[in-house]
């Protein structure tokens, strides 16, 4: 029962980060119906950018704030040199695009960085918490994860729903023509778009990597299972990505504790999840209509 | 004024708010407007008729920058806006409120309405709100369901909620395409009353696509005959309405 508990909590500390990385992905899609597969890389670079700042500053919350920063700049960049020139045309030119900006983003970071694993500090302790005596299988370091995440997200839910910016980004996502004609700039909105993709992405790279160590490949799994999360919740839905995230990370906890050999398929058990929902509710748990081709 | 604009035919003094010349558009290998010269009257409504595939639409998208024509010239007030982006036209004072679905229905009325301001240079919020409060004013069935979802309108509701909005984005000149369609008669009727009070309340320019040519003409001041993409024929609406020929052989009636 204990055991249960742990797991379960585990996952759901594991499972916001893979919300953070789903929910970046939904942003880019529903402004742009364009999936980004470079998004994993893109958080693994400015998770290389915040453990460079912290090396020099010696301050965990500089680099932090340095790796959200690089975030919305490498967002931006990306968006206005590689991803606009597809927009208007064959939906494969924008799935090589990103997917080559992946391994140049991973090259990269090779170059700049080095190959070799780097650990990465946390600014709160990872020592079990417990109650009385038992322990309860997460953190406070846990417990700081969950919160960045869902205070991110209820920032940005907040943001979309009641500001004048955040109508300007759905309008543009619903219906790009009427809101070109009501003079929204589209094509700027769809840079904050990748802007705040960006952000999430760095924000779900600095989380995950104390667990992990980092290396220019260390982001690839937590993309697939980002991506698979955002699938779970309909790739059309915020919240979809949210409690796809946690029923992943909860899933995949649960395989990891109980099954024979667990740490070893996770990815495995990840990725027979996304195949039985594509194959028997493609469209997502939340999602309103689209199936998607990609 | 300029007298570039009393040479080019659009102005005040000339009372031609909007003029096309020449406009050659289309779509990748098809050309479906062939050189079409049209001029709107300042605060009339100009019908745009023909059947289908005549070049209608394609020419209210030409105006309000969703396609880029190939050739030929836009005249607002005298300036040619040949080329530019929806986003800059409805901020030169061109409102098109296309064809079919023009609502957001994932949207609330309210935004829906919101977006139509948001063309509007540095405001204040209660410059917005008095805006929104005009608008209900008018169309008090808006007024009624402002927290609803745009999807749960009626078709004629939503006719309502799309000019609404683009009367918020304070036009000179009101782009209206097939506004009637898949409207019960009664309903079609009820449009047709407000696109009338448009024009004259408020001096609206208004140019409206129409296939139900009967209608179009009962209420416009001007007609202009669309075949193939090209004019076959321009003249005050009761002209056109009293052509019998024509009306066969063009309009369906």
């Amino acid at each position: 029962m204990v055991e249960f508990l742990q797991f379960t909590l585990s996952g759901i500390s594991f499972g916001m980060i893979y919300a953070a990385v789903a929910l970046s992905l939904v942003l880019i899609w529903r402004g742009t119906r364009l999936l980004n597969y470079a998004q994993g890389g893109m958080a693994m670079f400015t998770t290389y950018v915040a453990i460079e700042v912290i090396y020099r500053t010696g301050n965990y919350w500089t680099g932090f704030v340095s790796a959200l920063a690089a975030g919305v700049v490498l967002g931006v960049v990306c968006q206005l040199t590689v991803i606009r020139p597809t927009m208007n045309k064959p939906p494969l030119n924008a799935v090589i695009v990103t997917i080559g900006l992946l391994i140049l983003i991973e090259g990269l970071a090779g170059i700049f960085f080095g190959g070799q694993y780097r650990s990465f500090p946390t600014a709160f302790s990872q020592a079990g918490l417990k109650i009385g005596r038992t322990p309860l299988g997460v953190s406070r370091y846990d417990v700081f994860v969950a919160a960045a995440v869902l205070v991110t997200t209820l920032a940005l839910a907040v943001a979309f729903r009641y500001t004048s910016a955040g109508l300007r980004m759905r309008a543009a996502a619903f219906n790009a023509t009427i809101a070109r004609l009501s003079g929204i700039r589209v094509a700027r909105v769809l840079t904050v778009g990748w802007a705040l993709a960006g952000l999430l992405g760095a924000l779900a790279g600095v989380l995950v990597s104390p667990s992990t160590f980092l290396y220019p490949n260390s982001m690839d799994t937590i993309f697939v299972f980002g991506f698979t999360a955002a699938v779970i919740g309909g790739l059309d839905s915020p919240a979809g990505a949210v409690v796809g995230g946690l029923l992943l990370g909860v899933a995949l906890s649960y395989a990891g504790g109980y099954l024979h050999s667990g740490s070893n398929l996770v990815p495995l058990v990840a990725l027979g999840i996304l195949v039985v929902v594509l194959m028997v509710r493609p469209d997502g748990l939340f999602s309103a209509t689209q199936v998607r081709r990609v | 004024m300029s007298s570039a604009a009393a040479e080019h035919g659009t102005g005040p003094e000339t009372g031609r708010a909007l003029a096309v010349e020449d406009l050659v558009a289309g779509y990748g290998g098809v050309i479906a407007l062939d050189g079409v010269s049209i001029s709107a009257g300042t605060a009339a409504i100009t019908a745009v008729l023909g059947a289908n595939g005549a070049g209608k639409t394609t020419l209210l998208r030409a105006v309000s920058g969703m396609i880029r024509p190939r050739r030929g010239r836009i005249l607002l007030g005298g300036a040619d806006l040949a080329g530019r982006s929806p986003e800059q036209m409805v901020r030169a004072g061109v409102a098109h409120v296309p064809e079919g679905q023009g609502v957001i229905p994932e949207l609330t009325v309210e935004e829906n309405l919101r977006v139509g301001m948001m063309s509007w240079p540095r405001s204040s919020r209660t410059e917005r709100a008095a805006a929104l409060e005009e608008a209900y004013a008018r169309f008090r069935p808006l007024a009624d369901r402002r927290r609803k979802l745009a999807a749960t309108l009626s078709g004629g509701e939503r006719q309502m909620l799309v000019i609404a909005r683009a009367l918020l984005a304070r036009p000179r000149v009101l782009l209206l395409d097939e506004p009637s369609l898949g409207l019960a008669p009664r309903v079609m009727a009820q449009v047709m009353d407000l696109v009338v009070r448009l024009s004259r309340e408020h001096s609206l320019t208004i140019v409206l696509v129409e296939q139900n040519a009967r209608s179009a003409l009962a209420i416009a001041d001007h007609g202009v005959v669309l075949n193939l993409g090209r004019v076959v024929a321009s003249a005050d609406a009761a002209t056109l309405a009293a052509d019998v020929a024509l009306r066969h052989h063009y309009l369906g009636f």
